[in-house]
């Protein structure tokens, strides 16, 4: 007999192994992410995913199934705790979606679609942040970097390269590129690397190619991100997830 | 806690912090509490403050120490503990109004709820243990308007004044329509 835990009152089948995400994305059930990808180990930091398990508050990215589980996922409590989440990162950098070569394309704006989010609640920081555009082929706009680590992990896992890391702490934590000179010129990132592809935001961009998927055709245009994101991670793993 | 008080000769006690800034602060009407694990647990730490201090100062100074000590590793506390700081500052420097002590104590909930580790779950307890107790403290602190910007809106034209040349009275803003 499968194992179940049950998700918002429903039964979901998990195998040992998997986290309360893996379980649900499997079953087709959409828990709100950002730092999670089916492809890279779990890092449990955006809290996006935050449910309740038998009444305690877990990340579901990075927290076992077992059996006897009662999760709260789809709650309003739970959304209005995401939003506000949602709220803090867009805040805390500056992000002028209109503007944006990612829009439409990007996660961050598509979960705060997904969540409602109709203003930015909080006081913004105005934090000064640098572009990097010293790459032939690649570029690195800080302003919008959630730190949600993915580059880092891609390069590393994916790439077997090493050419970002986060750096600092508190609200001063920022990205950093493996490079004497801070450069990512200077560093041996390529742009058919994984790790130039899987930003979630619009932090990592490859160049000469903005715009040749016109705004009102891109992939959160016309679907919300819990389809989109059902279809691409319910699916057996691929070498190429490319959300650019 | 009287006994401990009394054995180290303590007077005129305005309020005890029990281990430390991610404790919790009790007023000198709750002195028959006891230090145990099922009342007040404290790995060691028993801050007195006497009646010269200010209860607002000590929430604001905890609040900036956490602030600067989140590792920034999640969300809610990296933003968070940034953001009640700048809340918690607004407010003690009297540009709070209405609704700014229930946004301070929103935020303070969030924060608890869904940091990460300890740092964070415990970071607004320096406000939360305050507020309980000293409601009135904080709400005498925000002013009798329904909404004021969270900055100064005439600073933020000087840049703008130097390059007009310009200092005339047109060239000024008020914080607040005053009617
Ligand atoms: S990265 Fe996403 S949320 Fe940020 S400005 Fe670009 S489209 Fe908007
Ligand atoms: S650059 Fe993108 S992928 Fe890398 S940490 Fe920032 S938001 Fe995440
Ligand atoms: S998706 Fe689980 S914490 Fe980011």
């Amino acid at each position: 007999m499968n194992k179940t835990i049950t998700i918002d009152g429903n039964a979901i089948p998990f195998e040992d192994g998997q986290t309360i995400m893996e379980a649900a994305t499997a079953a087709g059930v959409y828990i709100p992410h950002l730092c999670h990808h089916p492809e890279y180990t779990p890092h449990g930091s955006c809290k996006l995913c935050t449910v309740r398990v038998n009444g305690r508050v877990c990340s579901a990215c990075t927290f076992p199934a077992a059996e006897g589980q009662d999760v709260l996922n789809n709650t309003k409590d739970l959304n209005d705790d995401r939003k506000l989440i949602t709220q803090m990162l867009f805040v805390e950098g500056n992000h002028f979606c209109p503007s944006c070569e990612k829009t439409g394309n990007c996660q961050l704006q598509a979960v705060a679609y997904y969540l409602n989010m109709l203003d930015d609640h909080f006081p913004h920081f105005y934090a000064h942040r640098e572009m990097d555009a010293s790459h032939h082929e690649v570029m690195i706009d800080h302003n919008r970097c959630i730190f949600c680590t993915l580059c880092v992990r891609a390069s590393q896992q994916k790439d077997g390269k090493d050419v970002f890391a986060i750096s600092g702490r508190g609200i001063n934590k920022h990205l950093i590129v493996n490079a004497q000179s801070g450069l990512l010129k200077d560093t041996d990132l390529e742009a058919s690397d994984q790790a130039a592809h899987i930003c979630p935001t619009g932090a990592i961009l490859i160049k000469r190619t903005g715009y040749t998927v016109p705004i009102g055709e891109r992939i959160y245009d016309h679907k919300q991100i819990d389809e989109v994101a059902l279809a691409e991670e319910s699916r057996p793993l691929s070498k190429e997830i490319d959300h650019g | 806690m009287q006994e401990i008080l009394t054995d180290c000769g303590a007077e005129d006690v305005l309020g005890l912090q029990i281990g430390g800034p991610s404790g919790t602060f009790i007023s000198n009407q709750e002195f028959d509490r006891k230090l145990a694990f099922e009342d007040l647990a404290t790995g060691g730490s028993f801050i007195v403050f006497n009646n010269s201090r200010n209860i607002l100062d000590i929430a604001h100074n905890f609040t900036h120490f956490f602030a600067h000590e989140s590792c920034g590793f999640c969300t809610p506390c990296r933003v968070g503990t940034s953001l009640l700081k700048k809340q918690l500052d607004k407010i003690v420097e009297g540009h709070g109004s209405a609704g700014d002590v229930v946004a301070l104590e929103e935020l303070c909930q969030l924060i608890k709820t869904h940091s990460h580790c300890g740092l964070g779950q415990t970071a607004a307890n320096p406000v939360l243990t305050t507020l309980e107790r000293y409601p009135e403290l904080y709400q005498s602190q925000l002013k009798l308007i329904s909404y004021e910007p969270g900055f100064d809106l005439d600073a933020a034209l000087e840049t703008a004044r130097r390059m007009a040349n310009r200092d005339d009275a047109g060239a000024h803003l008020a914080q607040i329509d005053v009617e």
